[in-house]
Order: C-alpha cells, then structure tokens, then sequence
C-alpha cells in the first residue's frame, strides 16, 4: 500500500496511508497486520488521520516492505479482533470529551450573555437535582457540595463559575465512565479469547466440541462450575443454577426439564442436559461484558474508599463557609468558600490514577475489574495460595500409574481418564493428556458421572463403581480398601508426588503419581512479596502433608495447611479477616471458587476453570508469577499517588481559599491557577507508575 | 407609545399566525440541517487537529526520551 513518512525518529517511524481516512474495522486490520511482525514492537493506528506510529527493532527497509505489502483485502483477521478492538469505544468517549470542550468554550464566543444565563439555569436543574437526591437518601456526599456550588453561583449571578464547576464535573464524570467501561472490556477481551468447548450429545454418546460449531437443536451436557455456553431449555437433568449475571440475584436457582436456561449462567450443584435455542457466535462479547457488569452491581455495595475521599471534605466545606459567613457577615466571601470545588479536582485526578494503573497492570498481564480491588491489593497483608497451579506450574504431569489391581496400567490410565476428563481440574486435565499422548482412546464406558468438588468423581464402570480422588474421598468418604497383599507396595509408594487413587468396587485399583513441579520462580517470588509487606503468606493444598511439606519448603512457606477441603479454604479466609487482617486469594480451580468470593480481593489464574475466573476481581497470566509482585507494586504506588493526589489538592485549594478570603488574590487568579492545577494533576496521574526499565524487565 | 404596543401586539398575532409554521417550514428545515451539518464539520475538523496534535505531541517525546537514552549511554561509556 502506498504512504508517506510523517516522521522519522530512532527506530520509530509514523507514516500515513494514502487515505483520507479508515474504518474502525480498517484501522484494526492495518494494527492486527503490523503487529503480526517481529520486528514491530508497537505499533499504533490513528483511524481518523490515516496515520500509524510504529516502534521497531532492526532494519528500517524492512519496514518500508512490511507496509508496501498490506493490502486491507489480503489480510486475515479472525473475527474476534474486531469484536474486542474496543477502538470504537475510545473513540467515542474521545469525541465525547472534545465536543464537551468544545461546546464550552464555543458557547462563549458565539452565544449572547442572556442566552447563556438560560442554558446554564437549566443544566444548572441537573446538578441541583443530584444533591437534593443523596440528602433525600441521607448521605452527605460531594454530590450535595456541588449542588450548593452552582445553586449560589446561579444565585447570585456568577454564570460563568456555574458553567466551569458544570464543564469540569462533566468532563470527571465522562472520564469516571469510560475508566469503568475500559476496563470491563479489557476483561471481556480476555475472557472472550478464551476459545470454548462444550460437551456435544451425539448418537456416539458426549463429545467434546468447539463451542463455535453448536447449532440450534443440539444438545450439549454442562456440568458444576461450568458456565452455561448458549440459551436454551433443559433437556434432561436437575441443577442449581446461579443467574446472577442475568438477574443480579445471587442465590442459585433449581432448574429442571423444560425450564429456560441462559447463556452466562452458571451451575453451582448438578448436571443439566441443554437443547441450544440461540448460538452463540456474534454478541458473544456483549454477553460478557454484561456478565461482568452484573457482577460488579452485585459487588458495589462497597464503594471504593479512594472513590470517596472527597466526601469527607463535605461537612468541612459546610462549616467553613458558615464560619466565613459569621465573621464576616459577607455572603459573597461565604459563597466563594463552597465555590473551590475540591470535587472537580478530586473527580478528574482520581478515576485517571485508576485508570492508568488497570491499564498499566494490563500491560504486565494483570486484568483489574475495578479500582477498589487495587486498594485492597495494596493494604493485603495475607496472601492465601491455593497449591496447585498457583505456587506450582499450571501443567502437573502424570508420572507413573501404580496397579494394584493387576489390570496393565495403561488399561487403568485409560479408565481413569475417561472420567477425569469431565473434571475441570489441572490434575485431571494430567490425567486425560497422559492418556492422549499414549494414544489410548477410549469410548466412554461409564454412565453418569456425579461429582464432589475437589474429592473427586464417582461413576459406574461396566457396572462396576468407580470413584477416582484424593485419599480422603477414596479412603475415608468411600471407605475403599486396599487389597491385603499390597498394603507394603502401598506404604512404599513415593512421597515427592502427589497421589491419586483409582478405585473401583470398593476396592483400590490404581494409584497414579502426578509430579506437580514448582515454578521456577515461585521462591524469589515468595520472598519478594514477604519484603513487599505480606505479614502471612499461606499455601493451601487438598494434598497429603507430606507432598505440602515438601512443597512448602522448597517453595520457602512457611505457613501451611494440607488436605484442606474447599470449604475450609473459605473459612480459613474468612477467619484471617474476622482478625483484621486484609486477605488476598490466589487460586485457579472451582474449589477455589468460594475463597475467591470471600477474600477482599481474588485472583485466579487466566487459564483455569470458568467459574473462578467469573468471581476473580482479578486474573493474572498463567506464565509468571511474577505478576503478583508487579500488581502489589502497582497497587501500593496508586494507593499512594491517590494519597498524594488527594493532600496536594486539599492542601492547593485551600490556600486558595485563604489567600482569597484575606482579600490577597483576586477571584479570576486564583480561578486561574485552581484550573491549572487540576489539569497538571491530572496530566500527572495519567503517567505510569512503575519506572520504564523495571517494565522492560518484567515483560 | 401606543401606536408602538399596538405594533408590537400585531407583530405577536402575525408571529403567533404564521411565524411558528413559517419557522417549521421544509425550508427552514433545510436550513437547520445545513447548519448543523456545518458545526458537525467544524467539530470533525477540531478533531483531526487535535488527533494531529497528539500525533506529533508523541513524535517529539519519543524522540526526546531517545535524545536522553543516548545521553546516558554516552556519559556510561565516558565513565566506564
């Protein structure tokens, strides 16, 4: 394709497409198409010049050749790019703010004085309304300040500070949304990459299919934890469904044959059997990111503190301005006091420190869903590891399956993975790879399968009962015995690997041996976040203790608990709070999933199951553990750039306000370096929080 | 005075009569959609200068940072 060369710098280069102009859709094909290359390391299209900015390594030629090959109709870009680009947003909100800004000052120019008296009385209605509403509710917040701002600024006259406290609480208030709705979709994009597959009911019995070759009519099988994947009504089966991405309501609902289930939805207890009435395919993204916005409205009822700060200046302003007023009978002094809108500032500064650092922590692979979960990475003084996956890596492997049974082991590899591969869990995700690189295909051979979290499963095979677990489902719940000439081969079976004990009729037939190796990093990794402040740094696992043991000290934990039930993850979160403690989870499993609820903030793994991913407030890439040092980092910076934010603003503003009771500055300068210092700080804000060479290193 | 009420009072009826239908007439609607199609451009046109602005706002500090990423090196290799 044709262009030119804006601008050349040291291996940056902007160039402009022979074009007036591109789509939204053009522009996302042209950065898909640039950033396919190695060579490019960034790469940013502008959609309404034409232009892009391109970071590169090595030679420039090379470049000049990657762009004079691009052609929008050669280029192949799944579908999913598009649906996430998020570029259409932007520029929304862009274009929101500049007409705002536009508006405001054109209507100067242009419109009569009169004219403008009626248009800000009116908007002014707005704003009043606002106040009058949250002193209806009681609360005295910020809300009420800037009603009484713009009420007496109307009052007596002053259109235009009524009109600048109007334009910037606008500007604050469209910035509030879009950091929202950034990073709502940022983890939409995530979880939407996600390319899904469902259990497919076909004559051959349940095959495990591309969630994207579904069509109306088909029935597919979804099991606990497990997200329904398209509307539809159940075919056959019971369960408890949790509907609160579609209905807000948190307690799960029963649902059996004939009954409507939605996409999104999740099953907390049973198994259901779904006749696809609409596919997915198109607004899949939509879905998601309604899902999740549900989710926050569920989550909201606690409003960040970071969120509030200004309402604590409320009853202070009130009361000085009455003071103003009692000494010096000056109603305009008075009024000049609840005109420094601390709001505006505050409003502005801190929904852009959010938003820079959810974006910065994308940008480590962290996704965020709001702001208040920073704040309570930052205070978090405990950190619960669930084991598995977590402080080791996200792939154990099998190792060695134990007969005991006489049966060749490949033959109960087979069975136990043909079980297993209902489980959504890593060790039973080793399992099923296990017997797939073994090329041991089977037909499912079992009839339904039931499952109890984090135990195991139970089936019947030909027949026979089967149940493959952890010791405590196999021995103690199923009470399955060991044959007796093999008592000695199982005292001897080796510590350093995790165990999983096939059973069936009541008698032990195999024990497979998962190595579940740790992170190479997991020890400098526990160490840094021991100097970062974590007081308690706790693993827990459903393994034997002498497996944890092991595990715990190589990994240089010292606080540990082995063959912990689900449950117990919860209550032993829920205790370290009731202590006073701030508690953050990291898991990647259903059984995770109540911890992850009741921890203030919970992080789960990008690549474990739906459901913990669902109820995470935070997802971080399975790769690094890296990231959780760079998040509490990030965490702990925002928290104290809010802070910082928050002094400078109070403290600037006030000597304004002194300085302009005293008589010693005049309104328009003080207005002037108000203005000023509100855009400085929020300029300020937007800058990253982590030095640059430290990022460079991390990524 | 009076012959000025009066006068006014009759530019009111002929308003009230025929203005308000003058004002919502397919003509004046012609006009209002130019006019909005104008500011709408004037608008398109504020954005370009501002996408162009920020476009070489970055230019300038990219390079400036890589004028100062040389700086360092050079002074290291100085040191060194």
């Amino acid at each position: 394709m044709k262009y030119t060369v804006k601008h050349e710098g040291k291996n940056r280069v902007r160039i402009h497409l022979a074009m007036k102009r591109l789509s939204f859709r053009e522009a996302d094909i042209f950065e898909y198409y640039l950033k396919s290359f190695d060579e490019i390391r960034e790469a940013k299209v502008y959609e309404r010049t034409a232009d892009a900015a391109i970071v590169y390594s090595g030679d420039r030629l090379r470049i000049s050749d990657i762009i004079e090959r691009f052609s929008f109709e050669d280029t192949e870009v799944p579908e999913s790019v598009f649906e996430c680009s998020g570029r259409e947003m932007s520029a929304q909100y862009y274009d929101r703010i500049v007409t705002t800004v536009i508006l405001h000052f054109g209507k100067r120019i242009i419109l009569p004085f009169s004219l403008r008296r009626i248009w800000g009385t009116v908007k002014a209605a707005k704003y009043i309304w606002r106040g009058v509403k949250t002193l209806k509710n009681r609360h005295l917040q910020v809300e009420v300040l800037d009603a009484l701002a713009i009420t007496s600024a109307v009052l007596t006259g002053d259109y235009d500070t009524a009109s600048n406290v109007m334009f910037l609480l606008k500007i604050g208030d469209t910035l509030e949304e879009w950091t929202h709705k950034r990073s709502v979709d940022n983890l939409a994009r995530r979880m939407s990459l996600n390319i899904d597959k469902v259990w497919l009911m076909t004559e051959d019995g349940e095959v495990l299919t591309d969630s994207s070759s579904v069509a109306c009519g088909d029935r597919v099988i979804v099991r606990m934890g497990n997200v329904i994947p398209f509307d539809g009504e159940v075919d056959s089966g019971e369960a408890m469904v949790n509907q609160a991405s579609m209905t807000g309501e948190s307690e799960p609902v029963n649902k059996s044959t004939g009954m409507s289930v939605f996409a999104g939805t999740v099953i907390e207890e049973g198994e259901l059997t779904i006749r696809v009435t609409q596919t997915g395919g198109c607004g899949r993204f939509d879905r998601i990111v309604k899902m999740i916005e549900e989710s926050e409205k569920l989550k909201s009822s606690l409003e960040s503190r970071a969120e509030r700060l200004a309402d604590r200046l409320v009853p202070y302003t009130l009361l000085a301005s009455g003071l103003t007023w009692l000494i010096s009978r000056n109603i305009t002094k008075a009024v000049s006091v609840l005109m420094v809108d601390y709001s505006c500032a505050l409003k502005m500064a801190m929904p852009l420190s959010v938003l820079s650092a959810i974006k910065e922590a994308s940008e480590h692979d962290i996704t965020v869903k709001g702001g208040k979960f920073l704040e309570a990475v930052a205070d978090a003084d405990t950190i619960v590891f669930d084991k598995t996956g977590t402080i080791t890596k996200a792939q154990p492997t099998v190792v060695k399956v134990i007969s005991f049974n006489d049966e060749p082991e490949d033959e109960l590899l087979r069975q136990a993975a043909c079980l297993e591969e209902h489980f959504p869990h890593s060790v039973a995700r080793a399992v099923v790879d296990a017997a797939f690189e073994k090329g041991l295909l089977h037909e499912e051979m079992h009839t339904n399968v039931e499952y109890i979290v984090a135990h195991g499963i139970a089936s019947e095979i030909d027949g026979q009962k089967a149940v493959i677990g952890s010791y405590h489902f196999v021995f103690e719940d199923e009470l399955v015995t060991i044959p007796d000439d093999k008592k000695e081969q199982f005292d001897s079976l080796p510590d350093e690997y995790s165990h999983l004990y096939f059973a069936k009729n009541g008698m032990l037939s195999a024990c497979i041996l998962i190595a579940d190796p740790m992170r190479k990093e997991t020890r400098e990794v526990v160490e840094r976040l021991r100097e970062q402040g974590f007081e308690h740094i706790v693993m827990m696992t459903g393994d034997n203790e002498k497996t944890a043991a092991k595990i715990a000290a190589e990994a240089g934990i010292t606080e540990y608990y082995a063959e912990v039930l689900p449950e117990d993850k919860a209550k032993f979160v829920e205790k370290a709070k009731a202590g006073g403690h701030r508690v953050i989870m990291v898991g990647d499993g259903i059984n995770d999933s109540p911890a992850l609820s009741v921890a203030d903030a919970g992080i789960a793994i990008s690549d474990g199951a739906q459901i913990a991913r669902q109820i995470a407030d935070i997802t971080i890439a399975s790769e690094n553990l890296e990231s959780l040092i760079a998040l509490k980092k990030i965490s702990i910076l925002l928290m104290k750039r809010i802070r910082f934010n928050y002094k400078a603003i109070v403290g600037f503003n006030t000597t304004l306000i002194g300085l302009g009771i005293a008589g010693a500055m005049s309104p328009s300068t003080s207005a002037m370096l108000h203005n000023g210092s509100t855009v400085a700080l929020g300029l300020k804000s937007m800058t990253s929080l982590l030095p640059e060479e430290k990022k460079e290193q991390s990524l | 005075m009076k012959l000025k009420g009066l006068g006014l009072f009759a530019l009111g009826t002929v308003f009230g009569l025929e203005g308000i239908r003058l004002l919502s007439s397919k003509d004046a609607k012609k006009v209002y959609t130019y006019c909005t199609a104008g500011v709408l451009r004037v608008k398109d046109a504020v954005l370009d200068q501002v996408t162009t602005l920020q476009e070489n706002c970055t230019d300038i500090y990219e390079d400036a940072k890589a004028i100062n990423e040389e700086r360092t090196k050079k002074e290291e290799d100085a040191g060194v």
